[in-house]
């Protein structure tokens, strides 16, 4: 039988054999030479994990190794050296550094901007003809983006759909990508005529408040900081109203602990979007995937009852993606008309 | 927790180091690594590990069983029962969501409602390399190829850190047996084990998620926007990336292993240079190809029953093993169409007769075809994808470094083997310090490389 003609230990690799105390030199070696030139990254990534056991286990090792790479002049020289490996440069331009944590005092003026003209029955400003549609975001905007897309191209009228989804990444996790200079950079280079954002399954991370000291997710403070980056992220996607935004708000996840930050950061979103409704929709996926801030899998989809959520409880499935991309696209041809 | 991250690179040193301290003495040994690898799998999350825990508690205890039982027919009874147990585990977290769903389809095509609760359940990763795995034990037992090992032995061998997440599937009886004494300090393939970390890393890192991102998800997530210069790029393009990720993944986990004294089955050997479809099967994912030949193929009689029986069985056996890889018909249609190749192989053996260089171009471009119906979506997307080839237009995706990404892959698989072989000794023949800087050279290297979206998971972890 072939069953037994399988042998029972396999052999090892040819090559030479080394003692184990080796194994460790080598692998020590390489993390000692990472540390030197890297050590700054770990203390960077522990900063940019979510809340947990691994966290801290990465910053408890990344402060000391930060504190080495401070000190020495190898991390500088590795980042040099290596920098034409690097492909996705955002630029400085636009970063949530420079975005105000506190209104510099007086009452703010409310713009004409504030308003939609059709909620006020007036004629609305015509946007730029519909060239570029930018789908951007974190995970929530993969499925999205390819739904979006496969729409598009099947009425074949000259749209393109440009893709743009950051996994892993946050509004309030700006180790691992700025979102402020993301948005600059995505305006500056590919000038969308409508920009699409559905991003939020990685926040919750602490942001500076008001007093400039950390404040952690979800009260009032931790919401006002939010609000303050997706707003100034609105104004960069809207080009000063020549473009229109097209802002999802979170279908709320089956973890209690996520969908808190969920409801705060639906709780910013409507915030942020105020000064500029005449040019920034935010479209309500809460209440369309999540009715009455109670989760589901599935729903009703064309008729039948379709599962509409992943499995991990956070992410919109393709068929969900479906749904939510038929909201977009039905906004989008309200603005422009097509 | 995946390979390519800082939480892995500060869990590996540490449980190295104290596993080789510990070698000496398995009393302390065994339940270290069996924690170690118990806290590897929580990270992806904690309540995974009572699954894990559960199964191995059940295929240890049916084991046992079988192995006690004095009556064939009860042996046969508590097998099948283990195996039921294993396959319902399976079938519940992996396929329930899509049978359910094609149930709700059909049922709502003739007017009826949907009798089951629609649900999406998380598939705990690596569930199905972890069942394929425990199988495995239970029916080498159960042969008598293998005794019944300790329970400890055996929660070890099925949680073991380096292949608990996405193989390669070592069968019980590689892998139990190397339990039995301490690994031998003064013989570990050090050399080895750094080559394949490193290559793992390479293609992994920065051509597999280089091909993704820039062809293969653009393409595949949208055929329509893109003609057929695109979309055949991206075909080729997905062929190469399916390769480096699961041989990447396999060649690190391999590496890990060897590093802590325990060696695993080779998984891949240049696949895409296979003038068979037999020869194919041979060369890649060979863990479960085996797999599938000695649990599945044999067991239905293999090739004994004549020339239909032999069709019938391969037949089931591809097909079965496309619908392995995950609850979508793509796969289904996949298995079933390598299972085809591999009947008509058969059938034209002797009688057709053809130059090398023609049985590769046939076996390959099937095999890149193939490969369409594995990744697209749905069927229909699959469709539309085929169409689009045969759709004028301009290369807007041709870039340089893709194109050469792809001839590299397939390139170099074609090549002679024993120049890299020696290439390879060359390079695990190097001291330990050199090993040492050049991996944390091509740490850096591949770090430099990854985007801020971060590192992809492996294609095979959802499997």
């Amino acid at each position: 039988m072939a069953d037994r003609a399988t042998p029972s230990v396999p052999k090892p690799p040819r090559g030479p054999r080394l003692h184990a105390r080796d194994s460790l030199v080598v692998v020590f070696l390489a993390v000692v030479v990472l540390v030197l030139f890297e050590g700054g990254s770990v203390r960077h990534a522990g900063d940019q994990m979510q809340p947990g056991v691994e966290r801290d286990v990465i910053r408890a090792v990344g402060e000391p190794t930060g504190w080495i790479a401070d000190r020495l002049p190898f991390d500088e020289w590795g980042d040099d050296a290596l920098a034409f490996l690097e492909d996705d440069d955002v630029g400085a331009a636009g970063g949530f550094d420079s975005t105000p944590t506190a209104a510099s005092g007086g009452v703010p003026p409310v713009t004409p901007d504030a308003f939609d003209p059709a909620d006020l029955g007036a004629e609305p400003t015509p946007p730029r003809e519909l060239d570029t549609i930018l789908v951007t975001g974190d995970s929530l905007a993969m499925p999205l983006d390819v739904e979006t897309a496969r729409r598009v191209a099947d009425q074949d009228d000259g749209v393109e759909v440009e893709r743009d989804a950051h996994v892993g990444t946050g509004i309030s996790k700006t180790g691992l990508l700025d979102w402020g200079r993301l948005s600059t950079q995505q305006t500056t280079e590919r000038k969308p005529d409508a920009v699409v954002v559905f991003i939020g399954a990685n926040e919750g991370f602490p942001l500076p408040g008001s007093d400039g000291e950390e404040t952690d997710c979800c009260g009032p403070e931790w919401a006002s900081a939010y609000a303050n980056r997706a707003r100034r992220m609105m104004d960069t996607y809207r080009q000063g109203g020549q473009a229109r935004v097209y802002w999802l708000t979170l279908p709320l996840p089956r973890d209690r602990d996520l969908a808190e930050v969920a409801r705060t950061v639906n709780s910013a979103i409507e915030v942020a979007a105020q000064p500029f409704r005449a040019h920034v929709r935010v479209l309500d996926m809460t209440e369309l995937f999540t009715p009455g801030g109670r989760y589901r899998d599935a729903m009703t989809v064309d008729g039948r009852r379709r599962i509409v959520r992943d499995a991990d409880g956070i992410h919109l499935n393709s068929a969900g993606a479906g749904v939510a991309a038929e909201v977009v696209l039905r906004a989008i041809r309200r603005d422009f008309g097509r | 927790m995946v390979f390519p991250s800082f939480e892995f690179a500060f869990f590996f040193p540490a449980v190295l180091a104290l596993s080789w301290a510990l070698m000496p003495h398995p009393r302390a040994w065994k339940p270290f690594v069996l924690a170690a690898s118990y806290l590897f799998y929580a990270a992806a999350s904690p309540r995974y590990c009572l699954l894990l825990a559960g199964l191995t508690l059940a295929n240890q205890l049916g084991a046992v069983l079988t192995h006690r039982a004095a009556a064939e027919h009860t042996r046969r009874w508590i097998l099948a029962a283990t195996v039921a147990v294993d396959l319902a585990v399976l079938g519940i977290f992996k396929y329930y969501g899509f049978f359910v769903d094609e149930i709700g389809s059909f049922l709502a095509s003739i007017g009826l409602g949907m009798p089951l609760p629609l649900l999406t359940l998380a598939l705990p990763i690596g569930l199905s390399f972890i069942t394929f795995q425990a199988i495995s034990y239970v029916v080498d037992v159960r042969r008598g190829t293998l005794p019944p090992a300790s329970t400890l032995d055996f929660a070890l061998y099925l949680s073991f850190f380096p292949h608990v997440v996405a193989g390669p599937i070592v069968r019980a009886r590689e892998f139990i047996p190397q339990l039995a004494k301490p690994r031998d300090p003064a013989n570990v393939a050090v050399g080895a084990a750094v080559v394949l970390i490193a290559l793992g890393l390479v293609k992994k890192v920065v051509i597999a998620d280089y091909l993704a991102r820039t062809v293969v998800d653009p393409v595949f997530g949208v055929p329509e926007a893109y003609a057929a210069p695109d979309v055949a790029l991206a075909a080729y393009a997905y062929a190469a990336q399916i390769y480096c990720d699961f041989s990447g993944y396999t060649d690190i986990a391999i590496g890990v292993a060897l590093l802590m004294g325990f060696v695993f089955p080779q998984n891949f050997n240049s696949p895409y240079r296979a003038l068979s479809f037999r020869d194919f099967w041979r060369r890649w994912h060979m863990t479960l190809s085996r797999f599938l030949r000695d649990f599945l193929y044999v067991p239905l009689g293999g090739n004994r029953g004549g020339r239909w029986k032999t069709a019938r069985n391969l037949m089931i056996t591809m097909t079965l093993g496309g619908l392995w890889h995950g609850a979508a018909w793509g796969f289904v249609l996949w298995g079933a169409l390598h299972g085809l190749c591999l009947v008509t192989e058969r059938v034209l053996r002797g009688r057709v007769s053809a130059p090398p260089w023609l049985r590769w171009a046939i076996v390959f471009h099937v095999v890149v075809f193939g490969w369409i119906l594995f990744r697209t979506e749905s069927l229909e997307l699959a469709g539309t994808y085929l169409a689009q080839l045969a759709e004028p237009g301009a290369a807007t995706l041709w870039a340089p470094a893709t194109v050469a990404a792809i001839m590299a892959v397939i390139g170099l698989q074609l090549l002679p083997p024993d120049p890299l072989e020696r290439l390879r000794l060359r390079a695990a023949s190097l001291p330990p310090y050199a090993l040492g800087f050049g991996l944390a050279a091509v740490v850096a290297v591949v770090g430099a490389t990854v985007p801020s979206q971060g590192v992809p998971p492996f294609i095979y972890f959802q499997f």
